[in-house]
């Protein structure tokens, strides 16, 4: 059981884990990416969360690969995980929607601010 | 195998054995993806990592991964509690006079304590109202002065707090540390909140009485309550979530009866005195009792770590399905 909200790391692993499988590696990566690089995780780090997540049964281990010597082992998102992200990204975009529309009521065209004669925000 | 690769296995045993012969590989593997080529030894950043990891994993392989949640609630409490103390002394500091004894003053002040107050309060309104990734130092700035007040005071002779009120403090203060940086904004007010409320109250209560009974008497009169308050509200959050079938509660009241401990250090020393052939609590009566506070602590929940680790040891966990071989070593 994951809580929800999800936390940013969670929702940007999910996020990532929506397209093909990826390797630890390429969860790193792609987060990055993803996030702008504003969240760059770190592997013990990474490996706690997906561990987590593989209990939860949110992701599954796909397949593993060894490359260059190095094991690879593959994640993907399971069922419930894609229904998790997918309610968790309708929930953020309502946020967004709610946020947007309340600012657009406080733009010059809805809601014309009066000159003033010095300083002000207008 | 590359010097790099060596030392990153080395690290992983701050991993349990079964951790690191399921998932060493594949760990290790992807910190040698992200490092460069010419790079010999693990980063400092990659060593946090790793022992921090190995440490949570080590918890949750003992069945006590909800430890750190409640190291985390008792960090909160901690914080709450460190900042309503001081709201209540930094009031003391103004309102308490030098009397007829002429007491010695910290310039306006009571003593050189209104510096401590002043940086728990400066970290309440950190956590109220500034970044999150502030709130930790502040905190710890708060801890520096609790704790170079007694050395400062001691080489320019000015009056401080006595030491059964910095001590506590101080022990709440390094749990503090431990508090969440997500915080719910109305959760993040409450530390601000709590220490206003606590210095109205200590206007009301010690408004004109004597400096001298703030240094030498009142930690012996209102800490123990203030501890009896912090009991109560953590066996009070421990039923709560209990009932809700979360464990992280109990893991914080362990963790809380060190700081409750040493909030009642006085009545408590004044108790055992007399059981250990002391005429008072003396130096070495005080010493005594804070230490076996600590230990103590550390004892009850070192108990409840293995207590878990017992009853969770029956729970066959697999770390990882796909392979029960290792396709790197073949073990």
């Amino acid at each position: 059981m994951v809580d929800t909200p999800l936390r940013e790391p969670t929702f940007w692993i999910l996020t990532a884990l929506a397209g093909p499988p990826l390797h630890g590696y390429g969860i790193i990566g792609e987060v990055a990416a993803l996030s702008e690089g504003r969240l760059s995780m770190r592997p013990g780090t990474l490996y706690g969360a997906l561990d987590r997540l593989v209990d939860a049964g949110l992701i599954k281990v796909d397949r593993e690969e060894v490359v260059d010597g190095r094991l690879r082992r593959y994640y993907r998102l399971s069922g419930t995980g894609n229904a998790t992200l997918a309610a968790e990204t309708e929930r953020l975009r309502r946020n967004v929607e709610a946020a947007t529309n309340r600012l657009g009521e406080l733009t010059p065209t809805a809601r014309p601010i009066a000159p003033r004669a010095v300083g002000g925000l207008a | 195998m590359r010097d790099l690769e060596r030392r990153y296995r080395h690290l992983l045993r701050a991993y349990p054995a079964s951790y690191r012969q399921a998932r060493g590989a594949e760990v290790v593997g992807t910190y040698l993806d992200l490092a460069a080529p010419d790079r010999h030894w693990p980063s400092i950043l990659d060593v946090a990592d790793v022992l921090a990891a190995g440490g949570r994993e080590r918890l949750r392989a003992a069945g006590a991964a909800d430890l750190i949640p409640g190291v985390r609630l008792a960090g909160f409490l901690s914080y709450v509690t460190a900042t309503a103390l001081a709201g209540f002394w930094a009031a003391a500091e103004v309102v308490t006079t030098a009397g007829r004894w002429d007491s010695p003053s910290f310039g306006p002040f009571a003593t050189t304590g209104i510096v401590v107050w002043a940086g728990w309060l400066l970290a309440a309104v950190v956590h109220a109202l500034g970044p999150a990734r502030w709130v930790r130092g502040a905190i710890g700035l708060a801890l520096l002065c609790t704790a170079a007040v007694v050395p400062v005071a001691a080489v320019f002779e000015l009056p401080r707090p006595y030491l059964f009120v910095l001590l506590p403090q101080a022990t709440l203060g390094l749990l503090a540390l431990a508090v969440s940086r997500h915080t719910a904004r109305r959760h993040r007010l409450l530390p601000l909140a709590v220490a206003l409320t606590a210095a109205l109250i200590s206007v009301g209560v010690l408004s004109g009485e004597s400096a001298w009974f703030y240094r030498f008497s009142y930690g012996g009169a209102f800490l123990p309550e203030a501890g009896a308050a912090l009991l109560l509200t953590a066996v009070l959050a421990a039923t709560v979530l209990s009932l809700r079938g979360a464990s992280r509660g109990l893991w914080a009241l362990l963790v809380l009866l060190t700081p409750v401990g040493l909030l009642a250090l006085d009545p408590v020393t004044e108790n055992i005195a007399p059981v250990v052939g002391a005429d008072y609590a003396d130096f070495r009566v005080i010493t005594g009792t804070t230490a076996a506070t600590f230990v103590l602590g550390g004892i009850t929940l070192a108990a409840a770590l293995a207590i878990r680790a017992r009853s969770s040891a029956t729970v066959d966990t697999p770390v990882m399905t796909v392979h029960e071989r290792c396709p790197t070593c073949g073990r």
